[in-house]
This record gives C-alpha cells, structure tokens and sequence, in this order.
C-alpha cells in the first residue's frame, strides 16, 4: 500500500516522471526519445516531444504538491510521515506553521502548488490538443511567463529551508518540475516562433 | 444525418475538464485521508510554537522547545499524558507580580507531587515579555530574580524578592523581544492557556473572561476518579 511505502521510496514515484520529463524538454531530449518513438509516435518530433515532457513534469508537480499538503494535514493532526534527526526533514519544513503558508493569504504552499501545476498543465494540455490553434501562442507565453514567476517563490521556500537548516524533498520535487515546466514552455515558445513549429522532425 | 459532435466546440473546454477533474480528485483524496487541525490560539487549535531560551533555576540559559512536551498518541480521558499550562506575563506588571502566588500553589497542587491531585501533571511554563509601557524595563537577570524570587532586582517598583508566593519551580523562557507574545496574539499580561497532552488548546483565559486557569484545570484536565472535587 502507498502510505506504509518508506517516504524517500514514495518520493521516487514523484521524482523520476518528473526527471524524465525534464529530460524530454532539453536539447539531449532526443537521446531517449528517438528509441521511444517506436512506440510513442506523438514524441517523434521536437514539439510533440516537448509537450510530451511539460505534461509529465506537469503530472508530477501536481500529484507532489498534493502529496505535500498531504502531509501538511498529516502533521496538523499531530501525526508524521517524513520525519527525520538529518537535514532531510520534509515533516519540519512542511509541518512548520511559521513558513508552511504563503505570507498574504495563509494558504498552505501545497494547495498553491497544485493549483500552480494544475494551470500548467492546462495551458500544455489544450496546447498539444490543438496546436495550431491562434490562441496556443498566448497559451505558451503565459505558460514561460508563469513557470518564471515561480522561480521567485521557489527562491523564498529555500530561503525558508535555509533558515530552518532543513531540506524538504518533496518540495524540491516541486521545484524542480517548476524549473523543468519553464524550460518546456520556453523552448516551446521559441520553437512556435521559428516557423519549425509543424516540421515532421 | 444526426450529428453525433458539436462543431462549435473548443479542445480548451475538453482539457479545462480534465485538469479540474484531475485537481478535485487531489482535493478528494485529502479530504477523505485527513482531518488537519488549524494551527492557533483558540481552543481546538494547534498550539504554535513557542521559541527563545529558558530559565530553569540551574544551567543558564537554554533552548525551549514546546514540541517536547507533547504526545501525538494521547487520547481524550488518558490521565498520564501530561499537560500543560502556559503563562504569558512581564515582571513589571503589577498583575502578573499578584498572581505570581496563584502560579505557585497552582503548579505546586498540579505538578504531580501532590497526592491529593489525582489528575494528569500539569507543567507549568511562563513566557516573559517586554510590554511596551514606560518603567516595563526587564532583563535576564530580572526574570531570574521574579522566578527564584530574589532579592536585588526591581519587578513592577517593588523588589522581585518581595513578590507574593514562594520561588517558582518552573521554566521562565525569555521574550522580551515579544516574538512569543505576537505570535500567540497575546492581547495582555497575563494571558493563560492551558494545552492537552497533544498539542491542543484546550482553554484560554481571552476565551474564558471570568474563569481563572485553576477552575480550568479542575474542570479539563483528565482526572483518574471522576468523583473528586478537587484538591
């Protein structure tokens, strides 16, 4: 069963789609692509293989940012699930009622998370639907332009972590997805814009 | 011919579909595993934390940590888990100097030495703030002073030595800076609350005007033997 699984276990269902996907959206994306291809036609090109990768890495922060608030309300009720004596202490980082809530409107960094993946994945989703659409353009420049915004906060959750001397690892999943969604969106952007946008390769 | 699709339809509706679809069944899934408890000051809430360096009669200064006390597997009506009443006071509030006396036979009736109280231990801790009133002028060594009840220190124009009660056995954490106080949103000294085994807020006196921490006590904390009164 999922919840008696070890939590860094746990962790791994989250981490590798993601890491996966953050492959996908690179350049060297290819590398694992071109076997795939067989069988996955969709990634045989360079947009169906970005798209591909957004929408994974997108999964994965939604269902790891669920799983943090998860364990936000696990640790409200006085329970624990990754707790640890080491730095890696997601139930200190998550469980802390000082830092485990955005400063304006208190609502806890996990709901935001998902809420934050959940647009991603809806912007990527309704893109790779039907790109060639006039809105996808917009839809991929709102998609850069939020995954960048992200980057802000991710800045201020390791200022938290710092602060605290411990790291959450569920969260850093979340943050790494965040950085893969923007490399994704980015490099879908550009490539809308260089008229490559419908090549067969 | 029957139309078996809608041609004004939008892909963006279809995908808004699924991706809310996808974020409901998160918010499903929560709401089905867990009953999170908001963390606060109110009674039924999570006590916050409550950070800075204690006083404890011998060994300086030392880290507090509130979360030691507390006992996630506690439940409702078990009488060894152990309690906790929290003051919030400052040592130049002529207040907090007259009940000075109720917190020593309080914790003196409820720490568990006493063998007429047949209830959980109750531990009790006194944060110590800086109000911001002119003359509320306090210090380490005041705190020391208020709490071992010795002489050479001044405590709300009187010597700290002279205070009503005898010297208290307790921890005395040190918030001048008021960190504690703002945290919890104490709106005066001295503020009280008394805390379940497992972290929960159980009463406190801004809720409870009129009720003083010691009929809170006799009336919360778990008792072995119903039929007590009291001490």
């Amino acid at each position: 069963m999922v919840f008696e699984m070890d939590s860094n276990i746990q962790l791994m269902l989250y981490l590798v789609p993601t890491l996966i996907g953050f492959f996908l959206v690179l350049p060297i994306g290819k590398i694992l692509a071109n076997p795939l291809s067989q069988r996955f036609p969709s990634i045989a090109t360079e947009r169906g293989r970005l798209f591909f990768g957004l929408i994974l890495t997108g999964v994965a922060g939604f269902a790891v940012s669920i799983q943090t608030l998860w364990i936000s309300s696990k640790v409200s009720e006085g329970g624990n699930f990754c707790a640890s004596n080491t730095v890696f202490s997601c139930d200190d980082v998550i469980g802390n009622a000082n830092y485990n809530v955005d400063p304006f409107f208190g609502l806890p960094w996990g709901g935001i998370g998902a809420t934050a993946f959940c647009v991603f994945l809806y912007l990527a989703y309704s893109s790779s639907l039907e790109p060639n659409s006039e809105w996808v353009d917009n839809y991929l420049k709102l998609g850069t332009a939020l995954t960048f915004g992200g980057f802000f906060v991710i800045a201020l959750l390791i200022s938290y972590e710092v602060e605290m001397e411990k790291i959450c690892q569920y969260c850093t999943t979340a943050h790494i997805a965040n950085v893969a969604a923007f490399v994704g969106f980015y490099r879908l952007m550009k490539l809308n814009d260089s008229g490559e946008w419908n090549q067969d390769s | 011919m029957k139309h078996i699709y809608d041609d004004e339809a939008d892909i963006r509706t279809k995908a808004a579909i699924r991706v809310m679809s996808l974020f409901f069944v998160g918010l499903i899934i929560i709401a089905a595993t867990t009953s999170p408890i908001a963390t606060g000051t109110k009674a039924g809430e999570r006590a916050p934390a409550l950070e800075g360096k204690f006083y404890n009669g011998s060994g300086g200064w030392t880290t507090f940590n509130l979360e030691s006390y507390w006992d996630s597997n506690w439940k409702e009506g078990d009488a060894s888990g152990q309690w906790v009443a929290l003051e919030f006071m400052d040592t130049d509030c002529p207040y907090c100097v007259r009940s000075a006396e109720d917190m020593s036979v309080n914790s003196a009736d409820f720490d568990g030495s006493n063998p007429q109280w047949d209830g959980a231990v109750v531990n009790f801790i006194a944060s110590v703030t800086e109000l911001d009133i002119s003359g509320h002028d306090s210090s380490r060594a005041e705190i020391e002073a208020f709490r071992d009840k010795t002489t050479g220190q001044s405590c709300a124009s009187s010597d700290c030595g002279s205070r009503p009660g005898s010297a208290h056995a307790f921890p005395y954490i040190d918030d001048l800076d008021q960190d504690n106080m703002k945290k919890w949103k104490v709106g005066g000294t001295p503020s009280y609350y008394l805390i379940q085994p497992d972290g929960i807020i159980a009463w406190s006196s801004s809720e409870n005007p009129g009720e003083d921490l010691r009929d809170a006590i006799l009336g919360l904390v778990t008792r072995e033997s119903a039929q007590t009164d009291g001490v």
